[in-house]
Formats: C-alpha cells, sequence, structure tokens
C-alpha cells in the first residue's frame, strides 16, 4: 500500500464521501453508524424470526394456524400447550421416567451385546414413546461419537504433526486393488465377506514386505492430510448403499453402534483439519523436553500437549456434536425401528391426513434446536477467541 | 506402510526391564502407528470402502430377493440412462432446440477454454496438464449443457440445479456474509453480541430450518401473506413455478449459510493490522478506499478457502428441497443427492448409485479445480 | 410354625390356580414386542396405538408402531425383510404391495392362524376386498384394516345454489367447478375453490389420474384392467384415453387452489374441512371426517357419488376414442362408461415370515382383533381413523353411520355410494403385480408431476411413462408379469 499522502485529495471529496468521513481515527461518522446499525438490525430481525415464529406457532392450535397468520401471543392468539401435551404426553407410554428408562435399556442391551459371545441376555425393548425415544437415541448417539471422533482425530492429527510419515506409493496401489479384489470376489464370486477380507489382508501384508523396498515413490504427512481433510467433499449418498449392505452383513443395521462409527467417520476429517493446525503451532520445545525426561508419546499427548489446546478441543468438540445431532442421512438409511432420532421423527412428521400439523411439528422442531442453539451460543464464545481462524488461514 | 520415526527415543533404559516395561516400550516404538492406525482404519473401512463398492453398484443391476442381494454386471448402462437414455431430461434438461444464442455463447466458451488450456501448456508438467485437461473437458461440458439448456430457453434438470445452488447460492452468500462480517468489523459496541447471533442460523438442524421457511413461505398461513396481498400477489405460489421454487430454496439455504461465511470472514477482518487502516484513515482514505486498498488483499486468501469449503458443503445439499417442496414442481428443485435418493427409494440401487457417482466426479473436479487455480494462486500470491 | 408355613403355601397355591384360569388368556404374548411399520400420523397408525394398548390389556404384548414417510413403507419393509435384518414384524401398506413381497417368499401364510381363529369372521369382508385384498395366490397373506375407493364428492349446498346437477362425466366435473369457482363456500367472504385434487408429487396424486383415466380406457370388466394388454404386459397408456385423462386432470387445476400442486392429501382434506373446496377426488374418507368438530362448515353438506364415468371411450385397436355404445361398453349406464377404481385397494396388515413364532403368533392376533366386526365397526365410523368400510355388515345398511352423526339421507348417499362401486362390474382394479409401487408411485407419478408442472408435454409424459413401465416389466421377466396379471384380475 502506498504511503504517499498525496494521494488522497483532502478538498475535493465527493458528498458522499464527506457523509462517511470518519471524525477521528478508530470511529465512525454518525451517517455511517446509522447504516451500519440499521443493516446489522435489519440481519438480525432476519435471523430471529423463523426462530421466533417456529417457537410461537408450537403454542398455537389449529384455528391460530389455519384462519392466517397471527404475531403475537396474547395479542393474536392465545398460546396453548396442546402440541406439546399430544407430543410428549399423549402417548401411554410417555412419562417423565421414560428417558431415564430409555438410558438403563440402552445401557442394559449394551451389556448384552458386548457379551453376547460369552453369554446370552435377552435384549430389553423399548418400553417409551417415540418423542422420547428419539431425543435419547439423538443425546446418547451424538455424545458418544463425537467424544470417540475427536479422540480418534486429535491422536491422528497430533501424529501427523510430530511424526513423519512415508508410505510407499506402491504398497498404496496394491492396497487398492486388494479392495477391489474383495469386493468383486464378494458381489459376483459369492465369496462370504470375512474370508475374502482375511485373504486380502494376509496378501496385503505379504506383498508390502516382499515389494515393499522396489517402491521407491512414497508420500509425505502433507500427503495424508490432505487425504484426510479431503473425505469431506465424498457425499454421503455415494457410501449409504453400500454401508447399509455392508452392516446388514454383520448384523449392526438398527443400531447405536453403527451410528456412532458412522457419525464418527463422517466428522474425522473437520477433526484432524482442525486440531492439527492447533498441534502444529505448539512450541515444540515443551515436548521435547518431556521426551529427554523419559516420557512416552502417548504421555506427551495426554498430560501436555492437550491441556495445552484445551480451548481449540472445546470448540471443535461443540462443533462436532451440532454436526452429528443434526445429522440425517445416515441416519435415515441405517436406522427402522430402534435407533430412530430426532431429526427423522421430525421428518416423519411432514405429512399427516389432516393437513400438516404445524403446531404439533413446531413442538418436535423447537425441542430439536433448542439444545443446537444454546450449544451454538457456547461456541461462539470460542470463536470470538480466534480459535478456529488459525486452521482457516492454514 | 513404512514409516520412519525422527524423534528420538525416550531414555534408554539399561538392560533388565521389566516385561511391562518391555511392552511398554514397544508401545511407544509404534506410537506413530498406533496413533494413525485408528483413524486410518476408521476412513478406509467406512469412507473408501464403500466408495468403492458403491462402483460395483453402479455398474449392475441390483435386485431384492428372497436371500438377499443379487448383483447383475451391466457395465455403463446406468451412467447411460442418466445421458442418452430414460434418465436423460430428467438429470441434463432438455437439449433441444439449441438456439443460436447458446450455441454462440458455446463457441465462446470452447475457445477460452482451449486458448487457456494452449497457454499452460508451455510451462506445465504431464501431471499438470492431465490435471488442466480434466478440468477443461468438464468446463466444456458444462459449458455445453448450460448453453443447450437454459440459454437456449429449455428446461435445466438436476444437475444444474445442484450448480445452480452451489454457484449461485455461494455467490449470495459470499457477498451478503463479507458484508456483513465488514460491517461487524467496524468499531460497533456488541459485536460480540451480533457475532453470536449471527452465528445460530448455522447450527439449527437443516430439517428445521426447512420446516420454519415452508411454514414462513406458506402464501396463506404464513406471516408474509398481509405484505403478499397488499402487493397484489396472493395469488402467487413460490412452489408452482420452477424458478420461483429454485430461487426460495437457495434463500433459504443461505439463510442457514450465511453464518458460516459471516463467522470466518469475520475473524479474517479482525487480524488485519490496525495499523494499517489507521495509517491510511490519518491519510484521509475513504473507508471504501480503505477496504479495498488495505483490507481486501489481506482478507482474499481466507476468501477463496472459506468459498471453497463453503462450495463443497453446498453439493451435498438434500434436507432443504425434500422437506420443503419434495423435489418442487416436478423434479425443479430436485438436487443431484435427492435424485439419487428418489431413485434408490424405487429401488433401483444401480442407478441410485450412478447418480451418486457423477456427483462425486462433478464436486471433485470442480471444487479441485477451484482449488487448484484460484486458492493455491491467492496462497502464491501473498506469500510472494 | 411348619404347619402354618404349609398352610399359607397350599392357600397361595390355590389361589394362583383360581386366578389362573381367567388370566391364562390375559398373559398368553406376555413379554412379547410385535413391532408395526406404517405411514405417519394420527391416520392408520393412531388406530394401531389406541388399539395396541387394548390389545396389551388384554393378553399382554406390546405393539410397537414405528412411523416413516409414506414413499419410505415399502422400501424400508422390502430391505428389512429381504435382508433379514426382522426388525419390523408387521407391515401395515396397500394391499397391492403385497404381491411383491409374497413374490419374494417374505409374507407369512395367514390360513392356518385363521383356521384357528373362532373370533375373525372373514365372510363378512367384502368379496372384493376378501379376494383380491386379503389373498395373493389363493392363499390370505394380508388381513384388511380398510378398504379403499376413489369416489367423488360435492357441496350439496353450493351445487344447490348454483342450479347445477352433480356431474355424471369427468366433462360435467370441469363445468361444475367452472361454474362454482370464485363463489364463497363458507361464509367468510373469500373466494373458494370449484375443485380440489391432491397433486403433490411423492404423494397421491397417482392414483387420482387413474380415477380420471379407467372410465376411458376400461370397459368390459373388472378382469380387461386398464394398464397394460394382459396377453403380453404391453402398456396401454400412450393412447388417446389416457392422453384425454391427462389433459382433463391438468384442466381440474384451473378451478383449483393455486397451491395445488404441492398439496397432499393431508393438505385437501384441511381445506374442503374449511369448507373451501366444491367438489373432490377423494376415498371414503370424507364422509365420516364432515362430522369432526372442526368440519362445522360442512358437516351434512358432502355428498358422495362412487364414479364418473365418460361418454367416450378407447378403442384399443385404433389407439383413439370412440362414443360409447352397447358392444365397446356393455356396461355403460344411459351412454356413459363408468369404471369405479379401488385405489390403492385398502390398507392392509402383513405379518413377517422371518420373525419368530411367538412374535407372528402376537402379531396374527392383533391383526385379527383389528379386523374383526367388533372394532371395526367403530373405527370406520370415525373419520380421523383413515379406516373405510369394507365388511358386508358395514356396508349393508346406513344405521351404523346414523348412529355416528350423519343424517340418514347422507348416509344413505354414503353407504349407497361405496356399495355402487363395489358391486360394479367394470370396477377397476389397482395394480398387484410386483413392481406394482414402482409402476405408479415411481414412473407414473414422477411423469405425471413434470406434465402438471409444464415441464414436459402430454405425449412425452406418456411416452416416457410407456418406457418407464416396459423397464420395469423387463426387469421381473414379462412372463412372470403376465402370470401375476392374470391372477391379480382373477381372469
Amino acid at each position: 500500500m502506498s504511503g504517499a499522502h498525496t494521494k488522497f485529495d483532502l478538498q475535493n471529496r465527493g458528498l458522499l464521501e464527506k457523509m462517511f468521513e470518519p471524525p477521528a481515527v478508530g470511529k465512525m461518522a454518525p451517517v455511517a453508524k446509522i447504516v451500519v446499525y440499521s443493516f446489522l438490525a435489519i440481519w438480525s430481525l432476519f435471523v430471529l424470526f423463523p426462530i421466533y415464529w417456529v417457537i410461537i406457532t408450537s403454542f398455537k392450535d389449529a384455528a391460530a394456524v389455519n384462519q392466517g397468520p397471527s404475531y403475537f401471543p396474547f395479542v393474536d392468539f392465545q398460546p396453548t400447550l396442546d402440541a406439546w401435551r399430544i407430543n410428549f404426553t399423549a402417548d401411554p407410554y410417555c412419562d417423565m421416567a421414560a428417558i431415564a428408562r430409555q438410558l438403563y435399556l440402552l445401557a442394559h442391551n449394551s451389556v448384552a451385546f458386548v457379551l453376547s459371545p460369552v453369554v446370552t441376555i435377552p435384549p430389553m425393548e423399548p418400553q417409551i414413546c417415540k418423542i422420547y425415544l428419539a431425543f435419547t437415541n439423538s443425546v446418547v448417539i451424538s455424545i458418544i461419537s463425537t467424544i470417540f471422533c475427536v479422540a480418534v482425530g486429535s491422536m491422528a492429527a497430533y501424529a501427523l504433526a510430530r511424526i513423519q510419515y512415508r508410505p510407499k506409493f506402491g504398497n498404496i496401489m496394491i492396497f487398492v486393488l486388494l479392495i477391489v479384489g474383495v469386493i468383486l470376489a464378494t458381489t459376483y464370486a459369492g465369496v462370504p465377506w470375512w474370508m475374502s477380507s482375511a485373504v486380502a489382508l494376509a496378501l496385503f501384508f505379504f506383498l508390502a514386505r516382499a515389494l515393499g523396498r522396489h517402491f521407491k515413490m512414497s508420500l509425505g504427512n502433507g500427503d495424508i492430510l490432505f487425504w484426510m481433510i479431503s473425505q469431506r467433499i465424498l457425499p454421503p449418498i455415494v457410501v449409504v448403499v453400500p454401508l447399509y449392505v455392508m452392516f446388514q452383513a454383520v448384523r449392526l443395521l438398527d443400531t447405536h453402534l453403527a451410528l456412532i462409527l458412522l457419525y464418527a467417520v463422517a466428522n474425522l476429517p473437520i477433526v484432524v483439519w482442525l486440531m492439527h493446525d492447533f498441534f502444529a503451532n505448539l512450541p515444540i520445545e515443551l515436548e521435547e523436553s518431556a521426551q529427554l525426561d523419559g516420557a512416552t508419546r502417548f504421555g506427551i499427548f495426554w498430560e501436555i500437549v492437550m491441556p495445552l489446546t484445551r480451548p481449540g478441543l472445546a470448540a471443535t468438540t461443540l462443533l462436532i456434536l451440532v454436526l452429528n445431532w443434526n445429522e440425517y442421512l445416515f441416519a435415515v438409511f441405517l436406522s427402522t425401528v430402534k435407533v430412530q432420532t430426532m431429526p427423522i421423527m421430525v421428518a416423519a412428521k411432514n405429512t399427516g391426513e389432516k393437513g400438516v400439523l404445524w403446531w404439533e411439528m413446531c413442538a418436535v422442531t423447537v425441542v430439536m434446536i433448542i439444545p443446537v442453539i444454546i450449544m451454538a451460543v457456547l461456541l461462539t464464545r470460542f470463536i470470538s477467541k480466534g480459535v478456529l481462524l488459525g486452521a482457516v488461514k492454514g | 506402510m513404512s514409516y520412519q520415526t525422527n524423534t528420538s527415543q525416550p531414555g534408554a533404559s539399561p538392560a533388565g526391564l521389566s516385561s511391562s516395561d518391555r511392552w511398554r516400550e514397544w508401545v511407544d516404538r509404534h506410537a506413530g502407528t498406533f496413533f494413525i492406525a485408528p483413524a486410518v482404519s476408521l476412513i478406509l473401512i467406512f469412507a473408501i470402502f464403500p466408495t468403492i463398492y458403491s462402483m460395483v453398484f453402479a455398474l449392475s443391476r441390483v435386485r431384492f430377493t428372497g436371500d438377499g442381494l443379487k448383483f447383475r454386471y451391466v457395465g455403463l448402462r446406468n451412467f447411460e440412462k442418466q445421458f442418452f437414455g430414460s434418465s436423460e431430461v430428467h438429470f441434463l434438461g432438455r437439449t433441444e432446440p439449441f438456439s443460436i444464442f447458446g450455441m454462440l455463447v458455446f463457441a465462446v466458451i470452447v475457445v477460452a477454454v482451449l486458448w487457456w488450456l494452449y497457454r499452460s501448456w508451455k510451462t506445465a508438467t504431464w501431471v499438470r496438464m492431465l490435471g488442466r485437461s480434466i478440468s477443461a473437458a468438464m468446463a466444456i461440458f458444462l459449458g455445453y449443457i448450460l448453453c443447450a439448456s437454459l440459454l437456449s430457453g429449455n428446461a435445466i434438470g438436476t444437475l444444474y440445479t445442484t450448480l445452480f445452488y452451489v454457484l449461485v447460492g455461494c455467490f449470495v452468500q459470499f457477498v451478503i456474509g463479507t458484508g456483513l462480517a465488514f460491517l461487524c468489523s467496524q468499531p460497533i459496541r456488541g459485536r460480540n453480541f451480533f457475532r453470536v447471533l449471527f452465528f445460530i442460523p448455522l447450527m439449527v438442524t437443516p430439517l428445521g430450518v426447512g420446516f420454519a421457511m415452508r411454514m414462513i413461505a406458506d402464501v396463506t398461513k404464513g406471516p408474509f401473506e398481509p405484505i403478499l396481498g397488499v402487493l397484489g400477489l396472493q395469488d402467487w405460489v413460490w412452489s408452482a413455478s420452477p424458478w420461483s421454487a429454485r430461487f426460495v430454496m437457495m434463500i433459504c439455504d443461505s439463510w442457514q449459510w450465511i453464518p458460516f461465511i459471516f463467522i470466518c470472514m469475520l475473524a479474517a477482518l479482525e487480524n488485519v493490522p490496525r495499523d494499517h487502516v489507521e495509517a491510511a484513515q490519518v491519510d484521509g482514505a475513504s473507508s471504501f478506499h480503505i477496504f479495498r486498498e488495505v483490507t481486501w488483499p489481506q482478507v482474499v486468501p481466507v476468501a477463496v478457502t472459506v468459498l471453497l469449503i463453503r462450495a463443497i458443503e453446498a453439493f451435498k445439499i438434500m434436507d432443504l428441497p425434500n422437506i420443503m417442496t419434495g423435489g418442487g414442481p416436478g423434479s425443479s428443485t430436485e438436487s443431484m443427492t435427492l435424485h439419487s435418493v428418489y431413485v434408490w427409494r424405487a429401488n433401483d440401487m444401480g442407478s441410485s448409485a450412478a447418480i451418486a457417482y457423477l456427483l462425486l466426479i462433478l464436486t471433485v473436479v470442480v471444487c479441485a479445480s477451484f482449488f487448484n487455480y484460484v486458492v493455491l494462486g491467492q496462497i502464491r500470491k501473498t506469500r510472494a | 410354625m411348619t404347619i402354618r408355613k404349609s398352610l399359607l403355601g397350599l392357600t397361595a397355591g390355590a389361589m394362583a390356580l383360581v386366578g389362573a384360569a381367567p388370566a391364562a388368556m390375559a398373559g398368553e404374548f406376555d413379554g412379547v414386542t410385535v413391532n408395526i411399520l406404517t405411514r405417519p400420523g394420527y391416520v392408520i397408525a393412531g388406530r394401531l396405538v389406541e388399539r395396541g394398548v387394548e390389545f396389551q390389556e388384554a393378553t399382554g404384548a406390546k405393539i410397537v408402531v414405528t412411523e416413516v414417510p409414506y414413499a419410505e413403507i415399502f422400501p424400508k419393509i422390502q430391505s428389512d425383510w429381504s435382508t433379514g435384518t426382522n426388525s419390523i414384524d408387521v407391515g401395515v401398506f396397500a394391499a397391492g404391495w403385497g404381491v411383491e413381497l409374497d413374490a419374494a417368499g417374505l409374507l407369512e401364510d395367514l390360513d392356518p392362524y385363521i383356521a384357528k381363529d373362532d373370533k375373525i369372521d372373514l365372510d363378512d369382508v367384502a368379496p372384493y376386498f376378501r379376494e383380491f385384498g386379503q389373498k395373493v395366490g389363493g392363499k390370505t397373506k394380508l388381513l384388511m384394516v380398510d378398504g379403499d375407493f376413489q369416489m367423488v364428492y360435492y357441496r350439496k349446498d353450493v351445487l344447490d345454489a348454483a342450479g347445477v346437477q352433480p356431474p355424471k362425466t369427468w366433462e360435467d366435473y370441469l363445468e361444475v367447478a367452472s361454474k362454482i369457482h370464485g363463489k364463497d363456500m363458507n361464509g367468510d367472504g373469500e373466494g373458494d375453490f370449484g375443485s380440489c385434487i391432491f397433486k403433490k408429487r411423492n404423494a397421491q396424486s397417482y392414483f387420482a389420474i387413474q380415477t380420471f383415466a379407467a372410465p376411458i380406457v376400461q370397459t368390459q370388466g373388472t378382469a380387461q384392467g386398464f394398464h397394460f394388454n394382459n396377453a403380453t404386459m404391453k402398456p396401454i397408456v400412450n393412447n388417446a384415453g389416457w392422453k384425454k385423462a391427462f389433459e382433463l386432470y391438468k384442466e381440474t387445476g384451473k378451478y383449483g387452489p393455486p397451491e395445488e400442486l404441492n398439496l397432499d392429501i393431508g393438505d385437501t382434506r384441511a381445506l374442503f374441512k374449511a369448507g373451501r373446496c366444491g367438489l373432490l377426488v377423494e376415498w371414503g374418507d370424507p364422509g365420516p371426517l364432515q362430522l369432526d368438530d372442526d368440519a362445522t362448515a360442512i358437516k351434512g353438506k358432502l355428498y358422495a357419488i362412487s364414479a364418473l364415468g365418460s361418454r367416450e371411450v378407447l378403442n384399443r385397436a385404433t389407439g383413439e376414442l370412440v362414443p360409447v355404445n352397447n358392444v365397446n361398453a356393455p356396461h355403460a349406464i344411459d351412454g356413459i362408461n363408468y369404471a369405479p377404481f379401488a385405489a390403492f385397494g385398502g390398507w392392509a396388515g402383513a405379518v413377517n415370515k422371518g420373525a419368530d413364532q411367538k412374535t407372528k403368533d402376537a402379531a396374527y392376533a392383533f391383526l385379527s382383533y383389528m379386523n374383526q366386526s367388533a372394532q371395526s365397526s367403530v373405527d370406520v365410523t370415525i373419520g380421523a381413523t383413515g379406516y373405510n368400510p369394507y365388511r358386508l355388515s358395514q356396508l349393508s345398511s346406513p344405521d351404523l353411520f346414523v348412529k355416528a352423526g350423519m343424517p340418514q339421507a347422507l348416509a344413505e348417499n354414503y353407504i349407497g355410494a361405496i356399495n355402487g362401486a363395489l358391486n360394479s362390474l367394470n370396477m377397476a382394479s389397482d395394480m398387484k403385480i410386483p413392481g406394482a409401487q414402482k409402476y405408479t408411485s415411481v414412473v407414473l407419478d414422477t411423469e405425471l408431476a413434470r406434465y402438471l408442472a409444464g415441464e414436459i408435454s402430454v405425449e412425452e409424459a406418456l411416452e416416457n411413462i410407456e418406457e418407464g413401465w416396459e423397464e420395469v416389466t423387463e426387469d421381473f421377466g414379462r412372463d412372470e408379469q403376465i402370470a401375476a396379471q392374470a391372477l391379480a384380475l382373477g381372469s
């Protein structure tokens, strides 16, 4: 930028420029202030209005909705708790203890599932109404999947920031070819999937060892990072149908485990991308001195590095939590009865033979979006500290 | 994979280690593998493997029978159906008659692309030429479809509906988002309040946004009904005409995604060193000048990155058109993902996978091209 | 001490035995859960939930009803049952869809259960539904909960005020609609609509178009069908008959709500209950629906016509339209050919063959409970349930509906309309062959929606439908489809 004083002609300014001229450095002209604040106010209205509309519609009844729009509670219409009542208490199994029962059931079934090779415990059937079922499912799946995703992603990001990898390109090609072989064998030749996978895995290790030294070209950390982050480009629709078939083959359809794993993978690129930036920006001296003191890698990671990146970690966790909560496509394909999450339940209310019951739908939508709004507010406190910007710049 | 660690070994213990110590040491020596193995395995099993598997679906006719799925290899027939067969108008749009205007524009596009290719011929390596040829081919193909369908006055298909959401949507979102960020980066009070407030739409479940927007856009029961009445538009139904439906869809999508651009651009604008700006102000520059000469060049790298990220997400749009119009009047608001879902519902999994793959190819080529030529170019410029 | 203890024990045992006798039935299905998948909303599903609670009190089986969007019912059930996932035990869906599931061997044969069941009264089920709805390949695989015909309804008061007669043909329908369109039909000062039809894509629009096409294309009785040349399974859609149906269907839009293309059955029901529609194409629900609390604007005013006909019919040899005469339309009345369309065939429940036996027993018992006259006759009088009459006892006299609150004349008209459809020899049957869902709700629905939206011309739409149907037929195997069609139409 040229700092020449003569560049700006202070005398011959247009009226518009004069109006917006700041009175002092770091301040705004009054006209400018009005313009800026009014635009911001308009946009704030634009942001808040749909949410406001959803919330007040959940308190309306049929007449208030169908006879034209009503805008203010107590002024235009009488708020009622009808929609809330119908959704949350009309079903005979809906009551306050429902969520507690469902959590206990989930724990019971998980234990049964884990112990199933050893002892057969019959799984408990859900005893609660749909909305609580969906809510508990959403909560459980989001939280567990987020923890899992952040854990795995942070470890990978840390490793990519501190350890040099040099995978041989040839080995990767062999691996891809073996995958193709497994798929062709299983679909067209009818070989059971576990057999073809086991054979392929064995072949891979054998070939990698035998031919590895002949391969010259290798990839570096940057390539691996790019590969991981670019998984985000993959449209989920490409993988849902094969995933459906895969999960069905191992009898994991309509289970929580399937969705937890899937959500973790879907958001792994984001975690790796964000956390890699934090780790790369940490000064390496701390870790080096810890190493000299004899700490293990994992010890350094857990005790030194993670606490340093706590704000970034928190921001990432919140972001992933929200993304998992909102996820729809995978849930719709991989769940039938037991694992319906909130978005599916809300989507199922989209048609009704009494007209779309807007007020009921809004009640459920409110339950779905209030938690994320709270999480969003929390998240912005981290973002305002410039925590996530570094990743974008990188 | 073979790798080397370039870190020194942790403090070596003398001989006579206990077995648990030895085990710990072995784990630590292979820490590199253990750290990265979970992530790599997850991605391999749940992303790479299904993607390749999906190709098999796309090349087969898949049937549900009493004992599960049966595959019958049919080669490229599912893809053919999208380009030349019964699904062509649905996917590509109507491409005839090809108007004169369309032909002219297409000619211009072809010439421009070929000239760009020729110019890079001299300075590029084989790999780079290959990449550029792919981009050029995609550009020519998309240009052809555009000229033959939209510019010739014909209806467009799901391919271009998706591109509409991506290109026009991202552009609108970027302009408004950056504008908002610029406004917020002024010395105003309550900046954090606005930041929090404007961030909320991004986090709301897309389904919820769809419902909310559907209610609000309803012409008889929505809140705009009196306004429409005043404007004499009470019989206008946005959902009955293809283009108005697409525009409304884009507006609703923008409601949700402008916050993303806003947040990133605001952070970028806040990081512009204040002394440059203040020096320019002291010199008497107008705000507009300051923005154009001082702030914008510093912010461009972030801007194009943000645009790229937004575009990647935009290609996947599905929830909104599904909820608001069920694909629109006819099929006019169907994005390619939605198209694939509807075809899946008809139990034609082969075609569904084929459409999904076409979306993948489109996304990868467009985003990679944008990344290589624009983003990298900007980053190189700033580093220079 | 010990004597007292043993005495106590004896008494307790005796009491248990005594108490056990009636309780045996009560606990018959204790600990069994039956998972039912069906459409969302109160309609159909709501009643299953409510009756499920009664059933649980009576037998201990827990009924869990899961709702998925209408378009996903069939794919979800098919993938769940054919992949062996078996999360779902009972599917409640269109009777016609059962054929494809049965062809893959997924439906449990219910005849053995019926033989042991003394409460079920299948003779009371109208023959059409019993033979064509519940049976597949001669064996009972489904149990009806609802019988479906598409009929036309009109606001008697509005038509009387305008001085027009109820329509007899679809051309009449258009004329009547044009005369009453824009009149205020519910006294709120705003103009209302001549005709309301649910034309939304991925909803129920593809049934309405078949109601329009049937009387033009089918003349020789139910066994003739109006979709295919039964001998070769070549589609007979690309001709002047279906073309006329499409054009008539599109023209009704001139007298309908502006957003008709985005209205599904829920939206149109809200409209006519608010009194805003003069003519309707609907199933049996509007009859009892007008008795609802929120339908005061139309209570007692909605009359039914079993079917509208056509004065011209399709000459299949030439592909052209010809006026009705005794030879080409032997079932015509007064020069008009009628073909009431049994759209959808009715909601019915089928049991997953892959479920375990106890669950299947409980599932059958529940479906039987829903089907039995005692329950069914209550449910069909409540419009909101979505269940329409299908049993002879419900259709033999209007008393059931008069008791529910209908005026005598209206009840007679309503029952008369349904009986008129059921007893018609030229009743048009919904598709009941493998791929039925694909032929209609995918191919036909998509092309129809695009034609209505103005994306393609009617000729192109019909061509695309013909091509799409041929693809489906080839996919399932032409010979298999010919055999299935013969079975479906009872020829």
